[in-house]
């Protein structure tokens, strides 16, 4: 945009025309509009479309190495462990709350070695199918302490939604099939949540964090727009980082599968302070 | 990036739109229709509708610039329009009226009645209220006329009108019905 001289404006006018626009349409709500859903249904459709890429899956992809030391069918191994393990920490099994989120899934992972691949396939919706149903009708509200987090179960549920979305384009990379993106209603429970979670994040990267405000625009479906307070408030004036980036590459950065680079994101601020909040998102490693 | 700014829900990037180009819209608001009030009503509805429809903006076909200033123009030919068709209507109706006969006794009687019912029921009204229907009704003023008058929006003037006009429905009702 360019600068022109213009008559002044009259008074008064721009405060107006903002309050009527904000009546009309309430900030940090992307359009268009998603329908809200249920964090139990954004855990369904992720385990849905991670189910209809293992449907897709012919014999050679199995074996292809995917992540850390684990093959397409030790990944599907490690994911029927984690549904394993949320259902004990849904019956109240206390050793899964400070359970090695790997660790924990490594031996199930190890067994998939040599089983035929439907075998495993069949096991991991089994399992996933049984936490759906275990979860319908419960209070979402409640803490629920598996592997080392105690989360609220709606807050669980879109964690799992995030792991399924990542791993199902782990999977999607390694075998050269195209990436997929959530459906927008699910994808803005991801953003709220990785939103949320963003403070927790930026204090595992930087112990001392000064005051900072954050103004953070995610585009595309599924995204929004949200005003974030970091670190310790004072009376002080806060300084203010404002970060655009697309809402599916953040998500990314939150799997840490892109790193804070690759988010291709428009900085107004500090880039010091952006790169500390970026490396927090990539820090929640939600994946 | 600043149409998926707003698609985003940033009103940050409506304000900056604002600054911007807000000065431009009204320019050419104000060109259109040479009244500060009508084009301040313009310069709202460009902007408001920019922030509830931000898909309708395509930056490959203009400049933001373009877009807004295309819109203001429209919206105030529109207004322009609409002054015209309703200053036809009236007028129409004015020649259609037909001639009022010489009132009956009894009817002076009961419009006298009428009258110092709505002279009343006005009174009644809160100030911010009696004023516009004044300003309209007794005085004669177009809505816009009216807005001017008193510094509000013309949106604010219409809905204080029809605020009122349906309190001094009941209340003209209520008058009448105890002195009959």
């Amino acid at each position: 945009m360019t600068t022109h001289t213009q008559t002044p404006l009259p008074a008064g006018l721009r405060e107006r025309v903002l309050r009527a626009a904000r009546d009309a349409r309430a900030a940090g709500r992307a359009l268009p509009e998603t329908p809200d859903i249920s964090p139990v249904e954004a855990f369904s459709r992720a385990a849905d479309a991670f189910a209809g890429l293992l449907a897709m899956l012919e014999d050679g992809h199995w074996p292809i190495p995917v992540l850390r030391d684990l093959d397409v069918q030790g990944l599907v191994g490690h994911l029927t462990g984690v549904e394993d393990d949320v259902q004990r920490a849904l019956a109240g099994d206390p050793d899964v709350a400070r359970a090695d989120h790997v660790a924990s899934t490594q031996p199930l992972a190890e067994q998939q070695g040599g089983r035929p691949p439907e075998e495993t396939r069949r096991a991991w919706r089994a399992a996933a199918e049984r936490t759906v149903v275990r979860v319908r009708g419960r209070n979402l509200d409640a803490v629920v302490p598996v592997h080392g987090m105690r989360l609220p179960l709606r807050s669980l549920l879109v964690v799992r939604a995030f792991e399924l979305w990542t791993h199902e384009n782990d999977i999607r990379r390694a075998a050269a099939f195209a990436a997929t993106v959530p459906d927008a209603a699910t994808l803005r429970l991801m953003t709220a949540l990785a939103v949320g979670m963003l403070p927790v994040g930026v204090a595992r990267v930087a112990d001392d964090l000064a005051p900072l405000d954050v103004h953070l625009v995610l585009t595309g479906a599924g995204g929004g727009t949200w005003d974030i307070a970091l670190g310790e408030r004072s009376a002080r004036a806060v300084p203010e980082v404002a970060i655009v980036a697309d809402a599916v590459r953040f998500c990314r950065l939150v799997a840490d599968r892109i790193g804070p680079a690759e988010l291709d994101a428009h900085v107004i601020g500090a880039a010091g302070d952006a790169a500390t909040v970026l490396a927090g998102a990539a820090a929640l490693a939600l994946d | 990036m600043f149409a998926a700014r707003l698609a985003a829900g940033d009103d940050r990037a409506l304000a900056e739109a604002f600054d911007e180009l807000g000065p431009a819209v009204h320019a050419t608001a104000l060109q259109v229709l040479r009244n500060s009030a009508a084009a301040q009503d313009v310069v709202q509805d460009v902007f408001v509708d920019l922030w509830c429809h931000p898909q309708r903006y395509d930056p490959t076909l203009s400049s933001l610039r373009t877009y807004l200033t295309l819109c203001a123009r429209h919206r105030a030919l529109d207004v322009v329009r609409s002054d015209l068709r309703r200053a036809g209507r009236e007028e129409r109706h004015q020649r259609l009226l037909p001639a009022r006969p010489e009132p009956s006794p009894s009817e002076e009687v009961t419009d006298a009645d009428t009258a110092a019912a709505v002279r009343a029921a006005v009174r009644s009204l809160p100030p911010e209220q009696r004023r516009v229907v004044e300003l309209a009704y007794f005085d004669g003023l177009s809505y816009r006329d009216v807005a001017q008058r008193i510094g509000i929006p013309e949106g604010t003037a219409k809905s204080r009108v029809r605020l009122a006009l349906a309190k001094l429905g009941h209340l003209i009702d209520r008058q009448l019905l105890e002195q009959s």
